[in-house]
């Protein structure tokens, strides 16, 4: 599969965690921290307040934050995540309505090699823009990315918009709304992931994770579609998409509504499904890969879809 | 080892050989040629790979190592040009192969509509990862424009993908919704509205007619000659069989290769499965029979038992977002039933046709839950008598009891959002009755709810009847029909507030619980809809009565009255000739002076209708729409030009009046006067509109009436100049026109309204000037004689005797 190939043992994202309202306060939900002991001790003990810290941010501006450079800002846990090579950190507030139910937070390693990004695009007069985002060494794509924008239905957050739905995307390098195609290409980027971040207010956010060849951003990538709409009234979430690189494609060949589906409480994806928060697993609970991730999406007053990356 | 020679890679032999091999390796030695220089793909995912939301990597079906596993000898790129069933040889492009066993799996060939152009660069089928690729890279070309003929399955998953790509999109659809053939006009609504919302531009009723372009294509004309750029035009119009070869072969082909239920052609030795197959009548284009024709194939060729069944098959558009389901048949019949649900606030579209106690056919959009389920339903014939009454919220439903539709809305939590426009939750509504609202208006004004669009309505007067109990009498408004719980009045606000403008919007946004209206709603709602959005709507003739679609009033006898208009009844000896001509030619029985002050041609055949109108036009004659809800007549007196009592010149303001205001729409029938003095001899004040002149002036009454009812006008205005009395009809007329439910006689709206209402709406200036600029726009699309294009030769075969219905329908 090009997709996802296992050439590097070393990904994109080298560790997420999970931040839950606790009273008034963001305390340590789990994570998976790959061999960053350290880190995840220095974690562990953490707590949040609303504004406070990354996910603190995340949860009183009720949108995705990225965090480029921990020096002088208001991350709390610099030494630490300086020890073990962090450099970056991108915080997702999971909204229900108006409810947040948890952040999640992913964290990166720079250096030259490993290309990847993960952005924010915000609504503003009828299209998508930048707000912010993480490149690691594919900076000639985040000045390209910085002066594009996705009308309605264009490109990868133009579709997701449109759709309200995740998207995943293999092929961003030929011909991905031009100009930043070409660049994505250039920067080695051929796949992507998109999902609709729902906050309270009703802005529009889309999240997206981009991934190179030489250092994918997962291994394995799982859409599953939980909406009343697709399932009915079955606490069940079916695979509409997916890729993995082992089993190969996961989708249903036949477009025929015989997707793979998973009750709620199987399996981590069930649990996401059944709880409503993120679930972070590692070892045996993350299928056989180092790390994986379900990230729930509440939209329209439902869970609506769960995404999963394994690293 | 026998030789097995297959003409074709694709879903259809890749699943032949699949079974085949898995049930006996060693029982031939394959060799398969495929036009397409790539072995077998699964093309039904061609789309996202256009979309980028897959790769073709993903969806190779069989690659190298699986054709030399199987030992397959592959010549791929290789076309099959001939084929000898004598000597049992197939010939390729580069040489020939004996075979014992023959299949054919070509496939199909997308049809390409032969429009002028449609050879240039830049036009392609789609069909093939060649074609996608094409697609793909024309999308690369920054703000390139692509053009996709063909509102169906294919053409609307090419446009999906190029959006996606970043072009800028236009679908053109002959029919007048998309995918007609596998979803209703309802279910389309939704559709087009979904991709619409994806920024792709979507024109139905649109017929190409060239494609223009210096080598490259440039852009592309329409029959109604608008011009659209375009770098790239997809031609998604349909598929052909390929049955070329075969039946240059010799074999039997009707619309395509003709097969048994072993899948054998007219020769032992040779075989066909897939698309390039007619079986019993039946051609293919979805992947499912095909599997089954595989499947058959394979024990065909291992001298098993088995035999291929037509099934049904169910359709699901690959448009990430898009959820649509549609499997049987769902065309309207006689004996056939249909189960409704529209659920506006999440686009849903659900329905279901019964015939017989058997599910036939169901199209859902927005919520496709249970799509297999019914799919199910159907394929089984299963009887559905037990669960109709709950059939439509689907399994999870069937074995409890039926839903009483207040219990469900007691269980609601205080939470739950009820006015969707205004967030307003039921705890909230609850507390506001509690609190002493105890009318529906009372709840509105203290908590918005159902203040804005007005659906929700309904359901706030259900949460006060559950928390008021007895103490509540849920208003008995008189619905339309039963198709809704909306009143007239209800409707006609909703059109204007939510921009409805199209009937399948009024159906889906506003919660129909029929597919597409009845005999009573249809009606009023086309006058609705044409009276609010001139310039958007589309008057639809099927939602007429039969005078105003044959323009004409159908008699006692099945024949009709022709009555040309004679403007304020004034007419000339060249018009008498020509009425008394036409009553000559045409052996007219009766020719009546009406009560209205005009000849009536009474007793004429439905199939003279456009002759005897060819003639009066031809003499200056227009329709006097003595059919219609429309401006009927204006009378007249002689006035100062002949009556010594005469004030004003009431024959020329009549024939003004008349001019100005004939052919207009009405929601009922409109009839005017205008009497030169008080001695009132055109009796104005029992009309509709009567208008007396006076020496100051003029004095305008509404209201009157003179049928089953009998009223005299009541005195609207008195006014001093022609001008002001043509401002204030005009506004009356509008106002009339955007106001009253339809089949209301203007002095039944002004008791629902009062006079004073109307008077006072008038009395502004302003609006008097607004309601005349919208009566302006509406008749500069409605002023016209509807005989003028139905006198053209085309159009006299409609009004024919309808001849033998059965062979028109099988065409
Ligand atoms: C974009 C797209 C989306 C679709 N989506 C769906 C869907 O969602 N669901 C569904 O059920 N169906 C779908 N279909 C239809 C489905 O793909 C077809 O029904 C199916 O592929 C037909 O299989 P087949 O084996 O008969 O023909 P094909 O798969 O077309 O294979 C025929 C092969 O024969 C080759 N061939 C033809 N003539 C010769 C010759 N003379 N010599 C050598 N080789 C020859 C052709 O090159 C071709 O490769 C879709 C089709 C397209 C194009
Ligand atoms: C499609 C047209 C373009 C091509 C093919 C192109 C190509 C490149 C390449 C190969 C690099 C170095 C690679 C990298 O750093 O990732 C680069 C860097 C850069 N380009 Fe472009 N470029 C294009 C358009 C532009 C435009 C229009 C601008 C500004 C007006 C621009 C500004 C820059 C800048 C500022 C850098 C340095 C960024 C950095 O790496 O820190 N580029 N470009
Ligand atoms: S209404 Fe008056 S003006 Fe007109 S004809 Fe009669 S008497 Fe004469």
């Amino acid at each position: 599969m090009d997709t996802v190939i296992d050439t590097t043992d070393r990904t994109f994202v080298e560790v997420a965690e999970i931040w839950v309202p606790e009273g008034d306060r963001l305390v340590w939900g789990g994570g998976a921290y790959g061999g960053l002991g350290g880190f995840e001790v220095a974690s562990a003990r953490e707590s949040f307040g609303k504004g406070e810290g990354l996910p603190g941010n995340a949860w009183a501006e009720a949108r995705p934050v990225v965090l480029k450079e921990f020096d002088g800002s208001y991350f709390k846990r610099t030494e630490a995540a300086r020890a073990a090579g962090l450099t970056a950190a991108v915080a997702i507030p999971v909204f229900a309505g108006a409810t947040l139910k948890a952040v999640l937070v992913v964290l990166c390693a720079d250096d030259a090699e490993r290309v990847g990004a993960i952005e924010v695009w915000a609504e503003g007069d009828g299209v998508l823009t930048l707000e912010d985002g993480y490149y690691g060494a594919a900076s000639h794509f985040e000045w390209v990315s910085q002066h594009t924008q996705f009308p309605r239905g264009q490109g990868l957050v133009g579709g997701v918009w449109s759709a309200e739905a995740p998207i995943l995307m293999r092929d961003l390098g030929s011909a991905y709304r031009f100009m930043r195609a070409d660049s994505a290409g250039k920067a080695g980027l051929t796949n992507g992931l998109g999902l609709p971040i729902p906050v309270p207010g009703g802005r529009t956010y889309v999240l997206t994770l981009l991934s190179a060849r030489s250092t994918p951003l997962a291994r394995r990538f799982e859409i599953w579609d939980a909406r009343t709409a697709k399932v009915g009234a079955k606490k069940e979430a079916r695979l509409v998409d997916g890729i993995c690189s082992r089993e190969g494609p996961l989708w249903d060949p036949d477009n025929a509504g015989r997707e793979r589906a998973v009750r709620i409480w199987q399996g981590p994806v069930g649990h996401a499904l059944g709880s409503g928060l993120p679930v972070v697993e590692s070892g045996s609970a993350a299928g056989g890969y180092a790390m994986m991730v379900a990230l729930p999406i509440h939209a329209h007053g439902e869970l609506s879809h769960v995404v999963a990356w394994y690293c | 080892m026998q030789k097995l020679v297959v003409i074709g890679a694709g879903m259809a032999t890749g699943r032949l050989l699949e079974h085949l091999f898995e049930a006996d390796p060693a029982a031939y030695e394959v060799t398969v040629f495929n036009a397409e220089p790539r072995g077998n793909y699964n093309r039904i995912m061609l789309s996202p790979v256009l979309s980028g939301e897959k790769s073709y990597a993903e969806i190779v079906t069989h690659d190298d190592a699986w054709y030399t596993a199987n030992k397959v000898t592959c010549r791929f790129g290789e076309r099959v040009v001939a084929i000898d069933r004598d000597r049992k040889v197939v010939t390729g492009e580069r040489g020939e192969v004996p075979y014992d066993k023959l299949v054919f799996g070509t496939g199909s060939d997308p049809f390409i509509v032969p429009c002028p152009g449609h050879d240039l660069d830049g036009v392609v089928a789609y069909r093939d990862l060649d074609h996608t690729n094409r697609m793909v890279e024309s999308a690369a070309m920054p703000g390139a424009r692509a053009v996709v003929i063909g509102g169906g399955l294919l053409g609307l998953e090419a446009a999906a993908g190029l959006r996606l790509r970043g072009m800028e999109v236009t679908v053109l659809h002959l029919s007048g919704h998309l995918m007609d053939r596998q979803l209703d006009p309802a279910a389309s609504y939704l559709l087009q509205k979904d991709l619409e919302r994806r920024g792709i531009a979507v024109m139905t009723q649109a017929s190409t007619k060239a494609i223009h372009g210096d080598g490259h294509v440039a852009h592309v004309e329409l029959e109604d000659g608008t011009e659209l750029p375009a770098d790239l035009v997809v031609m998604a119009v349909g598929i052909r069989p390929s049955a070329r070869l075969a039946r240059e072969a010799g074999l039997e082909v009707g619309r395509a290769i003709l097969v048994d239920a072993q899948m054998r052609t007219s020769d032992p030795d040779v075989f066909a499965v897939g698309e390039c197959v007619e079986y019993a009548g039946h051609l293919f284009g979805l992947v499912a029979p095909l599997y089954d024709q595989a499947k058959v194939l394979a024990k065909t060729l291992l001298d098993e038992e088995d035999a291929f069944a037509v099934r049904e098959v169910s359709t699901k558009l690959k448009v990430t977002g898009c959820d649509l389901f549609s499997a049987g048949d769902f065309a309207e019949g006689e004996g056939r039933e249909d189960i409704v649900f529209r659920d506006p606030s999440r686009g849903v579209y659900k329905r279901l046709v019964i015939e017989a106690d058997r599910l036939v056919g169901a199209v859902m959009y927005g919520d496709t839950a249970d799509g297999n389920w019914f799919f199910g339903l159907i394929k089984d014939g299963t009887d559905i008598s037990e669960m109709r009454e709950s059939l439509i919220f689907g399994p999870a439903y069937q074995g409890g009891a039926a839903q009483d539709p207040l219990a469900a809305v007691a269980a609601l939590p205080a939470d739950a959002e009820i006015c969707g426009c205004n967030g307003v939750c039921k705890g909230r509504i609850v507390e506001a009755v509690e609190g002493g609202a105890t009318t529906l208006d009372a709840v509105r004004a203290e908590t918005k709810a159902s203040g804005s669009c007005g659906t929700c309505a309904g359901l706030v007067e259900q949460i006060m009847s559950v928390t008021l109990g007895d103490d509540f009498v849920l208003p008995a408004a008189k619905p339309v029909c039963p198709c809704t719980d909306l009143t007239h009045e209800d409707v006609r606000r909703l059109i204007k507030a939510r921009e409805l403008k199209s009937q399948p919007a009024v159906w889906q946004e506003l919660g129909w619980n029929t597919p597409n209206g009845c005999h009573v709603c249809r009606p009023a709602v086309n006058y609705y809809l044409l009276a609010d959005w001139p310039l958007d709507y589309r008057d639809d003739p099927q939602s007429r009565f039969v005078n105003e679609r044959n323009h004409a009033n159908i008699q006692k006898d099945g024949t009709y009255s022709v009555m040309p208009r004679m403007w304020g009844g004034i007419t000339t000896p060249d018009e008498l000739r020509a009425i008394a001509d036409a009553a000559d030619k045409y052996g007219v029985p009766t020719v009546k002076v009406t009560g209205g002050q005009r000849i009536d041609l009474l007793g004429v055949p439905k199939e003279q209708l456009p002759a005897i109108w060819g003639d009066l036009n031809a003499a200056g004659l227009v329709s006097g729409h003595a059919y219609t809800k429309g401006l009927r007549t204006v009378k007249t007196c002689v006035g100062t030009d002949w009556c010594r009592f005469g004030t004003q010149d009431s024959t020329g303001l009549g024939v003004k009046l008349e001019k100005m205001l004939w052919g207009s729409w009405t929601p009922h029938k409109v009839k005017l006067a205008v009497s030169g003095c008080p001695r009132n001899c055109a009796e104005a004040t029992c009309k509709d509109i009567g208008i007396i002149c006076v020496d100051s002036g003029y004095e305008i009454g509404v209201g009157g009436a003179a049928g089953m009812d009998l009223k005299p006008t009541e005195p609207l205005v008195k006014v001093v100049t022609e001008a002001e009395v043509f401002e204030w009809v005009v506004a009356f007329m509008q106002l009339y026109r955007e106001h009253a439910k339809y089949l209301d006689r203007p002095y039944k709206w002004l008791a629902k309204v009062s006079l004073d209402w109307v008077r006072e709406t008038l009395a502004d200036p302003a609006e008097r000037a607004a309601l005349n600029e919208r009566f302006a726009i509406s008749q500069s699309v409605y002023q016209y004689d509807p005989w003028k294009e139905h006198t053209a030769a085309e159009q006299e075969r409609r009004y024919q005797p309808l001849a033998d219905l059965t062979l028109e329908a099988a065409e």
